[in-house]
């Protein structure tokens, strides 16, 4: 009874903090209260007022909605992200997984070492390969994604196949694409939805990241890391900029691991 | 000891596998490094002399033998942008980034550890639950924020550092372990809620397991079923994630150094990638690699002594 | 006069849930100095709940306990943890089913046979090693110095349990309880361990309350039997009295459910052969680093199977039974030898109800999945199909709709059953049915397998660790160890005139 209580406190907590983050980010794909693109040097490095809730920066854009155009930004590369991560890193791992081999030892010698190496690091590296730009950082930290994911979907996979059910599934008549997608599939999905959870949380860090470092999204679009590292200039004159920005990224992250928490 | 020479020489089969994946990488950018430096309007024979200079008119795998046989006696060639070694580039600056690393790595056990073994101990109680909530909170706090945030807290509001007044070791060694602190504690945070974590729910799982029944059935006091027993078989999770993160660190000590105006390896590797000064972005890859890989192989053979259940087979 | 152990009245309430649910009523129980009582009933009937209460071991917040429970006259309810804690390993002492997951893996086995003398004793560790070496050889084990310095995972089952054994009596307890202590292991290792646990009785003088859901185990080692159902002790008396006379209907349950080896007759049929397997060889090979390892799992086996017929294949576990049924089937191929099948639609059961259903598809999925693949009926000759055959084993077309999570042990298998029949095999291989299963459910399902057999002319091969079970189904017995069958023969051949060393020892071990 208690423990079910605590178990619904996490998850509405989770869904608050999201909503509060996400539905603005969502208006924001549409309508914002002013042009987040708009200068005026009258307006610079405002503080919080009425017209402006949360100040404006230093070139007099609406903090307010710049972090509400930015976070959409962000949110759209990190759902991108773990789709193209998590499509291709299931299907790798289905693949290596089920069938064994020479392949899945090779595959899995290079998906040890990227998986060792830094995530951020090896965004880094793609980025310089790609270039900079939503799309590009999209591509770059969705590519970079892909083994974290073949290896767990790999390892459910080598456990699920020597289950009884596979086997019943085989006498059955199934042929081996039937058996890894209609029989094993849904039985990945718990531990499937879990990682994408963890795995959207560290999108949205590794994108903050790179765009914090100035090699990811670029001018005029705004992500919530590219703003974070222009705000860190003006941190002393506008300490707002800098506390809305990353209070916004500080939510939506854990919002999700909140739910995921109790998902996984 | 035949397990630590396999998992040696296993290491050192991945090092070269990367080696070669990054500089083949690299070697099949569009663009010539021979233009980039000289310029557009250089002369076709200047620029085919600077190539062949550069050894860049060879085959590919010569060129990657070439760089392999000169970087394994300490030579990365040289930047395009500065024309000097990428060697003594990254030599100036590696000291600071290892002092940081180190640090954090410290910072992280020392605050992750106790904790979570105390939260733990005390699970159900008020103390465990508030500790349980800051930890959720703090891990979701990106690297470069908690680094802003303790700039502000630290440095604006308590002035116990100045930011941005970063010293170097040799003018005054007391000012840069404490201006060093900080930026080791932003990388930290983060990690050692993870950290915390992971022990706390690794420990908890321990409390269901058959064997503590058993230690409980032959008398023995809560405290030693708890640090006598489930400690050691919590701690093998912990190790391997341990081992993880630090690669995380790496990866934090680059963006931290940003936030606090650090001259370490992760500035000179973002000029590099934004200059497309491409053998030192190789050479402190192949670095952060070797890093990464002597730490993956100290995990396993600590992992070994701790868990006696590894057998030769992995 | 009160004797050893005194349990009156002992209700025990779990309150996980919104309402409190009682898992233990009103549980006597009066223990004298030096005696066995067993404790039998069936998996959820608070046999272990009882035990764990009575060893003080229940203290979890979510478990509600009253009644008494004193030992030589302390109360072990309401004393003090720290008091509680003096008796514990060392004068009430248990042991538990699973001896590996019981055992601390990172800890050596000599630091845990010594563990109650470190906590009890002030004994100096040169004593301590000595008593422990002691222990761990008057448990039978071989080697006890290359015991003491191993970890659980490098030691076989059998000597885990005797090392629990050793642990719990280097202080001469004086209550041993041993809860399902012979459920995981090997027929042959469990009737050592019965041995072993008489023997500590008869020289020790130890009291020992075996809990078991298996009654013949119980009768061979017990003075006294509580038989309990559902929370309730039904019925109680001496072993005598449960066997030859039991009042409870539950308990004539139970004991019909074991199967009688007296009666059957021998119906001895020339029919045609259905499959064959002419001298098989399967080995794996397993990479240990840079050398290969080969384990040859099946050496030469030839067997044939005839039509109408059920044939039994009895081993221990790792013998290979479970790979000649894969073999046959044609889940493995055989390096060499041959499998013949006149049919194709070989089906196979198999052990673990709960691994072999798909617990993401509805069973009428699962049941119809065999006819999606492999014939071109449409969707609602299908359906009708499938209901046909999960009536034919008992349940009700309703379940087609269900998810196997929803269903029970025995349900799970009868819809495997259910399934296998779906393409009208002439044979089924069942791997060990039921030996997941409850006695009783266990009865039940066997009956269904007959009735199968006879109604439908299935034939069957039959895979079992129990000589008991295999005796009451099959015609036909093949006896198999280390990869090889070492008898063969009807069953009157195989249980009155053994000829094998290996068959005798099976049989003794089961008490026929």
């Amino acid at each position: 009874m208690k423990k079910q209580k605590k178990m619904n406190f996490n998850i509405i907590l989770g869904c608050i903090l999201l909503a509060i983050t996400l539905i603005p980010a969502l208006i924001g794909l549409v309508w914002t209260p002013y042009d987040p693109q708009k200068m005026d040097s009258s307006l610079k490095l405002a503080g919080s007022g009425i017209r402006h809730i949360f100040g404006c920066d230093n070139f007099g854009r609406d903090i307010f909605s710049r972090i509400m155009s930015g976070s959409g930004i962000t949110v759209m590369i990190a759902v991108g992200t773990v789709a193209l991560g998590s499509i291709l890193g299931t299907v790798i791992g289905a693949f290596t997984g089920y069938f064994g081999g020479l392949i899945d030892e090779a595959l899995m010698r290079i998906n040890d070492v990227a998986l060792a190496f830094p995530s951020l690091l090896l965004a880094l590296v793609m980025v310089s390969l790609l270039g900079t730009g939503k799309y590009q950082v999209m591509l770059a930290l969705g590519i970079a994604f892909i083994p974290s994911y073949a290896r767990i979907v790999r390892s459910e996979y080598i456990r699920i196949k020597n289950l009884d059910f596979v086997k019943a599934a085989r006498l059955a008549g199934a042929g081996d694409l039937r058996i890894m997608f209609v029989h094993i599939l849904p039985n990945t999905k718990t531990v499937l939805l879990s990682s994408v959870m963890i795995g959207f949380n560290n999108a949205i860090l590794a994108e903050a990241g790179l765009s914090f470092l100035g090699i990811g999204v670029q001018p005029p679009d705004a992500s919530l890391g590219r703003m974070l590292s222009e705000a860190q200039s003006y941190m002393f004159v506008n300490p707002g900029y800098v506390l809305f920005t990353g209070a916004t990224i500080v939510m939506i992250i854990l919002g999700f691991s909140l739910i995921s928490k109790e998902i996984g | 000891m035949r397990y630590v020479f396999k998992k040696i020489l296993s290491s050192i089969i991945t090092l070269f596998i990367v080696s070669l994946l990054v500089f083949v990488a690299f070697a099949l950018i569009p663009g010539d490094p021979a233009l980039s430096r000289l310029g557009t309007n250089a002369t076709e024979s200047a620029l085919a002399s600077l190539r062949h200079q550069m050894g860049l008119d060879k085959p590919l795998m010569v060129r990657y033998f070439i760089w392999l046989g000169s970087a394994l006696r300490g030579d990365f060639g040289t930047s395009y942008s500065y024309s000097m070694s990428v060697t003594s580039m990254i030599a100036d600056k590696l000291p600071i980034t290892v002092t940081l690393m180190i640090y954090s790595l410290l910072l992280m056990i020392v605050i992750s550890v106790p904790l979570g073994v105390y939260a733990s101990y005390k699970e159900g109680t008020l103390i465990d639950r508030i500790i349980q909530i800051i930890n959720q909170i703090v891990m979701a706090i990106p690297p470069f924020f908690s680094g802003i945030l303790i700039t502000l807290f630290f440095g604006m509001i308590l002035r116990i550092f100045t930011p941005g007044g970063f010293v170097s070791i040799s003018k005054n060694a007391v000012g840069f372990f404490g201006f060093m602190f900080f930026p080791s504690l932003a990388i930290a945070l983060p990690k050692s809620a993870m950290v915390l974590n992971l022990l706390y729910s690794s420990l908890n799982g321990e409390k269901k397991k058959d064997y503590v029944r058993t230690a409980y059935s032959r008398g023995n006091r809560s405290k030693t079923v708890f640090f006598g027993h489930m400690l050691k078989n919590a701690s093998i999770p912990t190790i391997t994630f341990l081992g993880m993160a630090l690669a995380d660190i790496i990866a934090g000590s680059i963006i931290i150094e940003q936030v606090f105006g650090i001259p370490g390896l992760g500035r000179i590797l973002l000029t590099s990638i934004q200059n497309r000064d491409y053998p030192v972005v190789i050479a402190i890859i192949m670095l952060v690699a070797v890093v990464v890989i002597i730490c993956n192989l100290a995990v396993d053979i600590i992992y070994r002594i701790v868990d006696p259940r590894v057998e030769e087979n992995t | 006069m009160e004797g050893l152990l005194h349990v009156e009245d002992l209700n025990i309430e779990f309150h996980d849930h919104i309402v409190p649910e009682t898992v233990v009523y009103d549980f006597d129980l009066d223990m004298k100095e030096g005696e066995i009582v067993g404790l039998v009933g069936e998996s959820g009937s608070g046999k272990s709940m009882s035990a764990l209460a009575i060893a003080g071991l229940l203290s979890r917040h979510d478990m509600k306990k009253r009644g008494v429970i004193r030992f030589e006259g302390k109360s072990i309810l309401d004393c003090p943890r720290e008091e509680l804690r003096q008796l514990q390993g060392d004068e009430i002492c248990i042991i538990f089913q699973e001896p590996l997951t019981s055992l601390n893996p990172v800890k050596k086995i000599g630091w845990q046979v010594e563990e109650s003398l470190r906590i009890h004793t002030d004994l100096p560790p040169e004593i301590r090693k000595q008593k422990a070496l002691e222990a761990l050889k008057e448990v039978e084990l071989d080697d006890p110095q290359r015991v003491y310095d191993s970890y659980p995972h490098e030691l076989s089952g059998g000597m885990r349990q005797r090392v629990m054994i050793a642990a719990a009596m280097v202080g001469n307890p004086k209550l041993l309880i041993a809860d399902e202590p012979t459920t995981a292991l090997d027929v042959t290792v469990q009737s050592q361990i019965v041995e072993l646990l008489k023997k500590i009785n008869k020289e020790k003088k130890t009291a020992i309350l075996f809990i078991s859901h298996d009654l013949s185990l119980v009768g061979q080692l017990c003075q006294r039997v509580l038989v309990m159902k559902n929370g309730y002790v039904v019925e109680e008396g001496t072993v005598e009295e449960i066997f030859d006379h039991p009042k409870e209907s539950y308990t004539q349950k139970l004991i019909s459910a074991i199967p009688k080896c007296e009666g059957a007759q021998d119906t001895v049929k020339n029919n045609p052969v259905l499959a064959e397997v002419e001298d098989v060889c399967v080995s794996f090979t397993k990479r240990k680093g840079l050398k290969k390892e080969t384990k040859e799992v099946l050496k030469h086996v030839s067997l044939q199977i005839n039509e109408g017929e059920i044939l039994g294949l009895v081993g221990e576990s790792g013998c290979g039974k479970s790979t000649l049924a894969k073999t046959i089937i044609g889940l493995l191929k055989p390096q060499s030898g041959r499998v013949n099948t006149k049919y194709p639609n070989t089906q196979m059961i198999f052990q673990d109800p709960y691994g072999s259903l798909n617990p993401t598809k509805t069973v009428g999925f699962i049941m119809e999945e065999p006819l999606k693949n492999l014939t071109e009926m449409s969707e609602q000759e299908r359906r009708a199909l499938a209901e046909e055959m999960i009536t034919r084993v008992g349940l009700d077309p309703m379940y087609l709709s269900r998810y196997p999570s929803e269903l029970s042990g025995g349900q799970r298998q009868r819809v495997c059953i259910a399934t296998a029949l779906m393409l009208k095999p002439k044979l089924i291989i069942a791997d060990e049915p039921v030996s997941a299963l409850d006695v009783t459910i266990q009865a039940e399902v066997l009956k269904l397998m007959s009735d199968l057999h006879n109604e439908l002319g299935i034939s069957f091969l039959f895979i079992s660790h129990d000589l008991r079970v295999v005796y009451k189904m099959c015609d036909r017995i093949l006896v198999m160890k280390s990869g090889e069958i070492v008898e063969e023969g009807n069953r009157s051949d195989i249980y009155e005139h053994p000829k094998h060393t290996y068959t005798k020892e099976l049989l003794k071990s089961a008490g026929l």
